[in-house]
């Protein structure tokens, strides 16, 4: 990172004072948090202070992570977002329990090497003052609670300066590294979540292998038993229609009409195999428009919300999020009784959100609906994820989070 | 009839020339883009311009926005958008101005000679050709509580061809029923829809499309 250079060589100690001292800073706002989520969680009445608490913690994690990561000169990895806005997702994401962990351990040892970091020209400063001004401040000490009297106390006392100034200069850089070591170990995921998620990322590559494979096998089916078929019969009708025409042309005419009708179904046949692959409409309007499509063929009032101008993501992942649309205003029309549907698109930093919401009975099940289990294989191929929220009553609010891959 | 012709696929635009020419008609240009679709309809003054959907530079939508913008330069202009694939959507944008003569059908259609040069004749003539499988995306979609469940299937067929732009002679042929038969039809359809009764135009086909889309 480029703050290697910054701290180079020749003014090595102030880049980790820097960093001590800026942490007893952060280490002071982690104890009060520190305190107040256990204050928060103490007493019922102030239970929905917690999550304030918890979301300022997290910023104030990952405001360490970066710092420490740019002091560090590699990246701290940061654990998974929570999976969702909403309260409880934060509270209970593993993410919040490492942040917190975190917390205690800056909230004390942080907040203690920041002051020891600063003590030392603090130390130094106090000392060669004392020293130097003790004919007009007579009262004032030495850290060491020593009065200076005369010239040969004041010397004492900047000899007690110096040996600030010189633990600080060998004291404070190792202990800004192996301060900013034990904080990144801590701020980044458990090495068993990393481990695990991993194994999520091998196991939904295979399961988009499988689909991929099902897919590719579907399409190459209706090309083969069905387009294909259809074209030769053209061929073969078209051969025969050039026999006629040699011998009687009037007996041509029911084989080209034939020969047409054939044509007429391999077209037909091809756009569906088109529309499954990659709906042209994509292409043509890109995704709020094939959406707004989708939406206005919809059984049940659908409204669209997403920016005018969305920003076009990969084709891949495009055609995923429009296939997810598709088949959620599928389920709600088939299951959910719903009187009005909302689908809301948006692209919040590296990912894609769908979300389909509608006012029906709820009670959706994400197990053996297919049509939902069709959707979190889609997603999941892309590492995305998929939540479906349908408490009986309703409403039922399906959400995809897709990420962009960019 | 004087046609320009854009169509950026080279065997599919001399076809397409070969054989609106085999039937008589004029085709005073063919061109492969929409810059060139714009300034033929300039210098030609056609009766009818074909046009393709998708086009360079970027392979969306040009043909259709060429049209849109063309029927903007010169109000009226009769436009037969042809297409690989239909949406109900471009169907809407093409209609949006209200004024008659506008076709927009999926490319096999030119295939059945007659069909083809009827739907010509009829958008030349300020009338409207919708393709049946827009007419069946918009009958596709329609809520339990719809007016269009109580038709009878007969009727909704009359409704699918009204909405396809043909006229009452056409249906009654199509349908192999008298033309009284299918004038009672269309009554019913309008009684039972709530629709105001109109002539048998263009301004026909666009209540029932306008109802069909709401």
């Amino acid at each position: 990172m480029t703050d290697h250079a910054v701290r180079g060589p020749r003014l090595p100690r102030l880049a980790e004072l820097k960093f001590l001292a800026v942490g007893a800073c952060t280490g002071t706002a982690a104890w009060f948090l520190l305190t107040g989520l256990m204050l928060s969680v103490a007493p019922i009445v102030t239970l929905p202070l917690l999550p304030r608490t918890a979301l300022a913690a997290r910023g104030l994690a990952a405001y360490e992570r970066r710092r420490t990561g740019r002091y560090l000169g590699t990246a701290v990895p940061a654990p998974p977002p929570p999976e969702g806005d909403d309260i409880g997702a934060v509270l209970t994401s593993p993410g919040t329990r490492r942040d917190v962990g975190w917390l205690a351990l800056h909230a004390t040892l942080g907040l203690l090497t920041g002051v020891l970091a600063v003590a030392s020209p603090a130390g130094v400063v106090q000392n060669v003052l004392t020293a130097a001004l003790w004919p007009v401040l007579p009262s004032a000490t030495t850290t060491l609670d020593q009065p200076v009297r005369s010239w040969g106390d004041a010397g004492l006392a900047l000899a007690t300066a110096a040996g600030y100034g010189l633990a600080g200069a060998f004291l404070v850089p190792p202990m800004a590294r192996w301060y900013a070591r034990l904080s990144a170990a801590r701020l980044a995921p458990r090495r068993a979540t990393l481990v695990e998620r991993l194994a999520e990322v091998t196991a939904t590559r295979a399961a988009a292998l499988e689909a991929h494979g099902t897919e590719l096998r579907r399409i190459e089916r209706s090309l083969h038993d069905g387009t294909q078929n259809r074209i030769v019969a053209v061929v073969m009708h078209l051969g025969m229609v050039e026999r006629a025409l040699l011998r009687d042309p009037q007996s041509a005419l029911p084989m080209i009409r034939t020969a047409q009708d054939a044509a007429g179904d391999a077209l037909s046949e091809l756009r569906e195999v088109v529309r499954q692959i990659y709906p042209p409409v994509l292409t043509d309007r890109g995704l709020r428009g094939a959406v707004a499509a989708l939406a206005a063929h919809c059984a049940i009032p659908c409204a669209l919300e997403a920016a005018e101008e969305l920003p076009r993501a990969p084709a891949a992942v495009e055609a995923a999020a429009y296939f997810v649309v598709a088949e959620a205003l599928t389920n709600a029309v088939k299951h959910s009784g719903a009187r009005q549907i909302t689908v809301s698109l948006r692209t919040e930093g590296d990912r894609l959100t769908v979300e389909v919401t509608d006012d029906g009975h709820g009670g959706a099940d994400g197990t053996s609906g297919s049509g939902v289990v069709g959707i979190q294989r889609r997603v999941a191929a892309f590492d995305g994820t998929t939540r479906l929220h349908s408490p009986p009553g309703g409403p039922t609010v399906l959400r995809a989070d897709i990420p962009l891959g960019v | 009839m004087r046609i320009v012709i854009a169509e950026d696929d080279a065997l599919l635009r001399a076809g397409l020339t070969h054989l609106l020419r085999a039937e008589g008609m004029e085709v005073t240009s063919a061109v492969d883009n929409p810059t060139d679709l714009l300034a033929a309809i300039e210098a030609d003054l056609p009766d009818v311009a074909v046009v393709d959907v998708r086009m360079p530079p970027t392979f969306r939508d040009e043909g259709l926005r060429a049209a849109v913008e063309a029927r903007g330069r010169r109000p009226g202009l009769a436009v037969l958008v042809l297409s690989a694939h239909v949406e109900d959507s471009y169907a809407t944008e093409l209609l949006a101005d209200g004024a008659g003569g506008v076709g927009y059908l999926l490319k096999e259609r030119v295939g059945k000679v007659t069909d083809f040069l009827d739907a010509l004749h009829r958008v030349a003539d300020g009338g409207t050709a919708m393709d049946p499988e827009v007419v069946a995306q918009l009958l596709l979609r329609r809520r339990a509580d719809d007016p269009l469940r109580s038709l009878t299937p007969r009727e909704r067929e009359v409704l699918g061809l009204m909405a396809e732009g043909h006229s009452n002679a056409t249906i009654a042929a199509l349908l192999t029923v008298s033309g009284g038969a299918v004038h009672k039809h269309i009554g019913n359809i309008f009684t039972k829809l709530g629709l105001p009764t109109t002539d048998a135009g263009h301004r026909r086909v666009l209540a029932v499309l306008a109802y069909l889309k709401a």
